[in-house]
């Protein structure tokens, strides 16, 4: 295959940015030697809040809601890796996702054909967002996220027209129902199972970046598009496939998430702001970032919930303001 | 002296005269629901400049602008109906809280650009939205601050329509002197290319600290507007539709100009009181009216009549070239 040399030169590409070795040692040493004294002495203060059962139950909370933010936000990632485009509708297709969820849930009793229906049913209105609504204004960034923000209230209005403004869980299926009983240790089936599949999905991601042709042309695609598409691949077609994808993801992630976290009116904006709060604390257009987020910002989120909850929201603003003065392009975000 | 100006100018002039005449005239020819609508129309129209300082000329576009605002509003409510405190005391609550929120927004923006300025002031404004359905204390959560007097010389609804009107056109001509002057000038360096602005010495992260200061200070004054002419101020106020409605005004009136924001302000808020009156789907119709506008009028109504208008003049002997605003491409500035 002629094509195959490009493919391996393109996989071997060295990625910018990152952990970049250049840094001077012994303050990196000291920001890293600083940031584990803080994190101890944060972790022994929580432990004088709450029993260890209840630290741990939190900590499996945090790791749950950030497996649902990370389906939304490795899709988010990619989109705007690729295409530099910041799709806030985002947060509305895993809303729509998750009301088809109840609709199929409620007409076959089968959960995951809804978790199916639901991804595809995004996927296709993410094929007509990107090939209808974004591409007369391809390239003009700040048009193109007023866009998303004005489909997103289109989609939540319509929500509410066609479903209803009372909060509803998706029902789940009977065997994830109940608790999981580890050494009297209690927790949710479910929510172990939400984090099962983040892992399965998000090692999924990492192989097909790393090892096929595929995520070799995203990557490629990523540090240097005109290049690409000089060598002869369909970059728009890596595009459109890019936003499908990450709207698949949305969709199913509405699906999931909808089923512990309930459905309600203004929850699409309630999950883009976690998303972007994951974007901005890992970094935009890596998915090494969006997993580091997530697991960030599931934690901040579920801790501050417990211990502060007057201050839920606000939990994320202090993080989130520290790495945008001092890292404003994200802990693994390139720059 | 008017043979001195140019054409364009002694219609700009003219103009001016007649909408202040108008708005000196307007209590004495509608009713009071009209003028109330006008108050509103002119608030939104101060808050839409005040927007467009940051989106329209230094291309800050944000979508947190009512989380500023409606801090203002939040503090003049606080002393109002929860201290009890007189008139200057809520107003300089107010300013306070405002100019606070701008400080530390700023801060947290300031190094970032484009898009990620977007995502970054949508992620503050969704934390004062946070904050204001659960700091129950404080705002009074769903419910809001209720029983907010205004202050006695100005207690009618006319009375309040005037100084609404005179801190209007006061804040348009400071805004008028700001954007003329050479900072104002150096904005536009900063919205076209910031590398270009920085390698020519600026320092331009202190610039958009500044720029972001003053913004702020429009939209704190707006927001004590606000507040007074509605009598309560609630979590609606700071909904990020609320600033997404700002900038969707700045840019149907349209965007890098001042005279755009306020007659998009009019439009918009006349036309959600009609329209409220016959469909529930303003939110859907808002949507629809951003996806239309970002698509096919970018440019806003003031920008197609004055491309009329110099279409016009050329056919006379005398042209005036153009600016791009939001038709220029960030490609080249990303990361």
């Amino acid at each position: 295959m002629h094509d195959e040399p490009t493919a391996a030169g393109l996989a071997t590409t060295p990625r910018a940015g990152g952990s970049g070795g250049v840094g001077d040692n012994a303050r990196s040493w000291l920001v890293w030697g600083g940031t584990a004294v803080a994190f101890g002495v944060l972790i022994w203060w929580i432990l004088t809040q709450m029993s260890l059962t209840a630290f741990f139950a939190q900590i499996l909370n945090g790791l749950s809601f950030g497996a649902v933010l990370f389906f939304l936000a490795s899709g988010f990632t990619l989109i705007f890796g690729l295409m530099r485009i910041t799709n806030l509708a985002h947060g509305g297709f895993y809303l729509v996702g998750g009301y088809i969820g109840i609709s199929v849930v409620r007409a076959t009793g089968s959960f995951f054909l809804a978790m199916l229906v639901s991804a595809l049913a995004i996927m296709v209105l993410g094929l007509f967002t990107e090939r209808v609504l974004l591409r007369p204004i391809r390239g003009l960034e700040k048009p193109e996220v007023l866009l998303t923000i004005g489909l997103t209230f289109i989609l939540g209005d319509m929500s509410l027209a066609i479903w209803g403004g009372d909060p509803t869980p998706i029902p789940k299926p009977d065997f994830l129902n109940g608790a999981l009983d580890i050494g009297g240790f209690v927790y949710p089936r479910y929510r172990v199972f939400v984090i099962a599949c983040a892992v399965v999905v998000g090692a999924i991601l990492f192989w097909v970046e790393k090892r096929t042709r595929w995520g070799a042309m995203v990557r490629a695609g990523v540090d240097d598009r005109e290049t690409v598409a000089a060598l002869g691949i369909n970059i728009k077609a890596v595009f459109t496939g890019a936003f499908m994808f990450g709207a698949f993801l949305a969709g199913f992630a509405g699906v999931i998430g909808g089923a512990f976290l309930t459905l309600l009116p203004g929850q699409d904006f309630e999950v883009l702001l976690f998303a972007l709060a994951v974007v901005i604390i890992g970094g935009l257009g890596s998915l090494k970032g969006a997993a580091l987020g997530v697991v960030i910002v599931g934690l901040i989120d579920s801790f501050g919930k417990a211990l502060i909850p007057e201050l839920s929201f606000f939990t994320l603003f202090a993080p989130m303001a520290i790495i945008l003065v001092l890292r404003p392009r994200g802990l693994l975000g390139r720059e | 002296m008017l043979r001195s100006i140019s054409l364009t100018g002694r219609v700009k002039l003219g103009l001016a005269v007649a909408g202040l005449a108008f708005g000196v005239a307007a209590p004495y020819v509608f009713d009071r629901f009209v003028i109330g609508l006008i108050s509103l129309a002119l608030i939104a129209g101060l808050f839409a400049q005040s927007i467009d300082l940051l989106g329209g000329y230094a291309g800050l576009i944000t979508l947190g602008h009512a989380g500023v605002s409606g801090t203002a509003a939040y503090g003049v409510g606080y002393m109002a109906a929860k201290v009890g405190a007189g008139f200057p005391a809520q107003i300089g609550m107010g300013l306070l809280a405002g100019m606070t929120a701008s400080l530390i927004f700023g801060v947290m923006a300031m190094r970032s650009d484009g898009v990620y300025f977007i995502m970054v002031t949508l992620a503050q404004g969704m934390i004062v939205w946070g904050l204001s359905i659960r700091l129950f204390r404080i705002t009074g959560a769903e419910n809001g601050l209720t029983g907010i007097p205004r202050p006695p010389s100005v207690e009618l609804y006319w009375q309040y329509y005037y100084l609404t009107l005179a801190v209007v056109v006061v804040s348009w001509i400071l805004l008028g002197i700001i954007v003329n002057s050479p900072f104002g000038v150096s904005l536009k360096g900063l919205r076209e290319s910031e590398t270009r602005m920085r390698m020519l010495g600026y320092n331009t992260t202190g610039q958009k600290l500044y720029v972001f200061l003053l913004a702020g200070f429009f939209a704190t004054l707006s927001g004590i507007l606000l507040v007074y002419l509605n009598g309560f101020i609630s979590p609606s106020t700071v909904i990020l539709a609320a600033s997404a409605i700002g900038v969707l005004e700045a840019i149907l009136g349209g965007i890098g100009t001042l005279v755009g924001p306020m007659i998009g302000a009019f439009i918009i808020v006349f036309v959600q009181n009609v329209v409220s009156i016959y469909v529930a789907r303003w939110p859907t119709l808002m949507g629809l009216l951003f996806v239309v506008v970002v698509l096919f009028a970018r440019r806003g109504l003031v920008g197609a009549i004055s491309d009329g208008w110099n279409r016009w003049l050329d056919r006379r002997g005398a042209s005036t070239p153009q600016e791009p605003i939001l038709t220029s491409s960030n490609q080249a500035t990303g990361p």
